[in-house]
C-alpha cells in the first residue's frame, strides 16, 4: 500500500513538472500582457498532436522537441499580432477572443487530425523497479526534460537582453517604454514564448497522456490553479505550486477518488484566493 | 428622431414576431424552429445573468454555470426524487440557485476583476466535480431524465410542457418577465448605485454606498437569473446533467453576452440568437461550425468592442448628432 502511494506521489511529481512548464507560459502571458489566456491548454494539445504526427511520419521522437516550440512561437506571435494587439489588452475582450481562439484551434485539429483519441508509445521503452512496482523510464525522462526546459527559461529570463527586457516590461510598462524598450515587440515575443512552452509541455506529455483534441480543456484549470496558488505573475511560485498541487493530488488519489483529489486542490485554491491573494510563495518573487 | 422611429419599429417587429412565432415559423420552414426559438430565449436569460453583473456592476463572473446547474437539478430532483409537482419543483430550482449564489457570493464578491473571475470559475468547478462524484443523486454526466410535467390543469383544459406551443409561451412569459425586471432594477435607485460602483467603487463607497452588500445582492440576482434559465432548460430538455455545470457553459454565456453588447438590455438576446442560429443553420450543412463561431467572436471583439447592440447604438447616436447639425 505504502509503495503504491509512493509511486502515485512520484507520478504526481512528474506530472507537476510538466504542468509547471505549461503554467509558466500562462503566467508570463498574464504577468506581462494582463491577458487571461483561455486557449493556453489548446497549445499544449497542439504540442501532443505535433509529437504524434512527427513520431508516426518519421519514426523519430526527437525532432518534435524542436518543431513544437518553434511552431508554438510562430503561431503565438502571429496570434498576438492579429488578435491580441488590436484589443489593447482589454481584459474582458481578451477572454472572449482567446475563448474563440480555443474553439478554432480545437476544431481545426478535429478536422485535420480526427476526433478519435490516440495513444503514443513512449520513445524510451522499458521499465525499472521502483518500490516493487514497474515504473516507466520515460516518465523519469519527462521530468528531467521539463526541469531542463524550465531551467533554460529562467536562465533566458535572467541572463539575456530579451529576458531582461521582459522583466523590465513586467515591472513597469510605461517606464520600460520610455527607456526605449520596444514594448510591443516584447509583448509579441512573450506571447509566442508562452505558447512555445505550452507546446513543449505537450510534446513531453504526449507519450504519457492521450492525444486528443479536447485535452486542453482538462489541462487548463490545472494550469490556472498553479498560477493562482503560486501568486499571479510570480514565476518561481507558479512552478513550485504546480509541483506541490500535482504531488498532493497524486498522494490523495492513493486514498480516494481522483475527483476528490481535484476538489481538494480547488478548495485550497479558493482559500489562497480569499486569504492570501498574493500566492503561497510570495518570498520567491525576489 | 429617426432613431426613435427606427428602434420603436424594431421593438414592434420583435414583439410581433415573438407572439406569432408558433404559427409563423411552420409557414416558413420546419416546426423544429420553434424549439430553437425556445432554446434561444432560455439561453438569453443565462446571458442576461452575466450581462447584469458585468454590464451594471462591473464584475465578470465565469461561474454562472453553477447556478444554471443548480436550477436544473432543483427542478429535476423536485420532479423525480422528491415527487413534487411542477410549481414546487420550479420554485425549488430558483431557491436552490439563489441560495447557492448567496453562499458563494459571500466569499466571491470580496474580490474584484481577475480574482473575481477566477474564484467564480473555481467555485463552479468544485461543485461540478462534486456533482460528478455523487452519482446516485445527480446521475453524473448521464444526468437525470424525467417526463414533461403539466403546468396547469382545469378540468379538461391543460397547459403542459409536452405541447411545444404551451412550452414556448411559458418560456417566453418567464424570460420576458426576467428582462422586464432587469430593466426596472437598472432604472431604479438601487440599479443606479450598482452603476456607480461599476464606474468607481472607491467613490461609491465614499458617498456612503455599502459596496460589499450591493455587490452581493446583485450577485444573488444574477445567480437567480441563471437559475431561472437552468430550470427552464431542464424542463425544456426534460433532463439535468452535471456536464452543464462545466466552465465551458459559463464561457459560452460570457461570449454571448459580450458579443451581443454588455450593459445593454437586449444585448444578451441578440448575442445568444446569433450564436444559436449560426450553430443550428451551419451545423446541418457543415460539422465544423465551431470554426465560424470562434472566428465570429474574435472579429466582433476586435471591430465592435461594445458588442453588436453597443455598435448599433453608437451608429444611431452618431447619425442623430449629424442630423441635428
Amino acid at each position: 500500500m505504502s509503495s503504491t502511494i509512493a509511486v502515485l506521489a512520484i507520478n504526481g511529481l512528474v506530472f507537476g513538472l510538466i504542468i509547471a512548464l505549461i503554467a509558466l507560459g500562462l503566467s508570463i502571458i498574464f504577468g506581462l500582457l494582463d491577458v487571461i489566456n483561455l486557449s493556453h491548454g489548446d497549445f499544449f494539445m497542439i504540442g501532443t498532436v505535433i509529437a504524434y504526427t512527427v513520431i508516426t511520419s518519421t519514426g523519430l521522437f526527437w525532432p518534435a522537441f524542436i518543431l513544437a516550440p518553434l511552431i508554438g512561437l510562430i503561431l503565438g506571435a502571429l496570434i498576438h499580432l492579429m488578435v491580441i494587439k488590436p484589443l489593447k489588452n482589454a481584459a474582458a475582450l481578451t477572454i472572449v477572443a482567446t475563448f474563440g481562439l480555443s474553439m478554432i484551434i480545437q476544431e481545426v485539429v478535429r478536422m485535420t487530425f480526427g476526433a478519435a483519441p490516440k495513444r503514443l508509445m513512449p520513445p524510451i521503452e522499458g521499465t525499472f523497479n521502483l518500490f516493487g512496482v514497474d515504473y516507466e523510464i520515460y516518465r523519469i525522462f519527462a521530468a528531467v526534460a521539463s526541469v531542463v526546459a524550465i531551467g533554460a527559461f529562467f536562465v533566458f529570463l535572467k541572463k539575456t537582453k530579451l529576458g531582461t527586457w521582459m522583466r523590465a516590461v513586467r515591472h513597469d510598462r510605461d517606464t520600460a517604454t520610455a527607456l526605449g524598450i520596444p514594448t510591443q515587440k516584447v509583448f509579441m515575443i512573450t506571447f509566442g514564448l508562452g505558447f512555445a512552452m505550452a507546446a513543449m509541455g505537450g510534446v513531453v506529455a504526449a507519450p504519457i497522456t492521450t492525444v486528443d483534441f479536447r485535452t486542453g480543456v482538462d489541462i487548463l484549470p490545472f494550469c490556472f490553479m498553479a498560477v493562482i496558488i503560486g501568486g499571479l505573475g510570480n514565476l518561481p511560485g507558479t512552478a513550485a505550486a504546480a509541483v506541490l498541487l500535482a504531488f498532493m493530488e497524486g498522494v490523495i488519489s492513493g486514498f480516494a477518488d481522483p475527483t476528490v483529489a481535484r476538489i481538494c486542490s480547488l478548495v485550497l485554491m479558493s482559500m489562497v484566493l480569499l486569504f492570501r491573494p498574493q500566492g503561497l510563495f510570495k518570498g520567491l518573487t525576489k | 428622431m429617426t432613431q426613435g422611429v427606427l428602434s420603436r419599429g424594431l421593438w414592434v417587429l420583435l414583439i410581433a414576431t415573438l407572439l406569432t412565432a408558433p404559427w409563423l415559423l411552420p409557414l416558413i420552414g420546419d416546426a423544429f424552429w420553434l424549439s430553437i426559438l425556445t432554446e434561444i430565449l432560455i439561453w438569453s436569460c443565462f446571458a442576461a445573468s452575466i450581462n447584469f453583473l458585468l454590464g451594471y456592476v462591473g464584475l465578470l463572473s465565469f461561474g454562472q454555470a453553477l447556478y444554471f446547474g443548480f436550477g436544473m437539478y432543483g427542478v429535476a430532483l423536485g420532479l423525480t426524487a422528491l415527487g413534487l409537482g411542477f410549481w414546487p419543483s420550479f420554485f425549488l430550482g430558483l431557491v436552490a440557485s439563489a441560495l447557492m449564489a448567496l453562499v458563494t457570493g459571500i466569499f466571491a464578491v470580496r474580490l474584484t476583476w481577475h480574482y473575481f473571475a477566477i474564484i467564480t470559475v473555481v467555485f463552479s468547478l468544485i461543485f461540478y466535480f462534486i456533482a460528478l462524484t455523487i452519482k446516485p443523486i445527480t446521475g453524473g454526466d448521464d444526468g437525470i431524465n424525467f417526463s414533461a410535467p403539466e403546468i396547469f390543469r382545469l378540468g379538461d383544459f391543460t397547459i403542459t410542457f409536452a405541447n411545444p406551443i404551451d412550452q414556448y409561451f411559458f418560456v417566453l412569459l418567464v424570460v420576458v418577465l426576467c428582462f422586464v425586471i432587469v430593466k426596472i432594477i437598472v432604472a431604479s435607485p438601487y440599479g443606479r448605485s450598482l452603476i456607480a460602483i461599476r464606474d468607481n467603487d472607491t467613490r461609491a463607497a465614499l458617498i456612503g454606498l455599502n459596496v460589499y452588500r450591493l455587490r452581493l445582492s446583485a450577485f444573488v440576482i444574477s445567480g437567480l437569473l441563471a437559475g431561472v434559465s437552468g430550470s427552464l432548460f431542464a424542463l425544456f430538455g426534460r433532463y439535468a446533467s452535471a456536464s452543464y455545470m462545466f466552465y465551458h457553459v459559463s464561457g459560452e454565456g460570457v461570449v454571448w453576452a459580450i458579443v451581443g453588447g454588455v450593459g445593454t438590455l437586449m444585448g444578451p438576446f441578440v448575442g445568444t440568437s446569433l450564436f444559436v442560429l449560426i450553430r443550428e443553420i451551419i451545423s446541418s450543412h457543415w460539422q465544423h461550425h465551431a470554426l465560424i463561431v470562434g472566428a465570429f467572436a474574435i472579429l466582433v471583439v476586435i471591430y465592435a468592442p461594445k458588442g453588436i447592440v453597443g455598435f448599433w447604438n453608437d451608429r444611431m447616436a452618431r447619425k442623430l448628432s449629424v442630423g441635428r447639425k
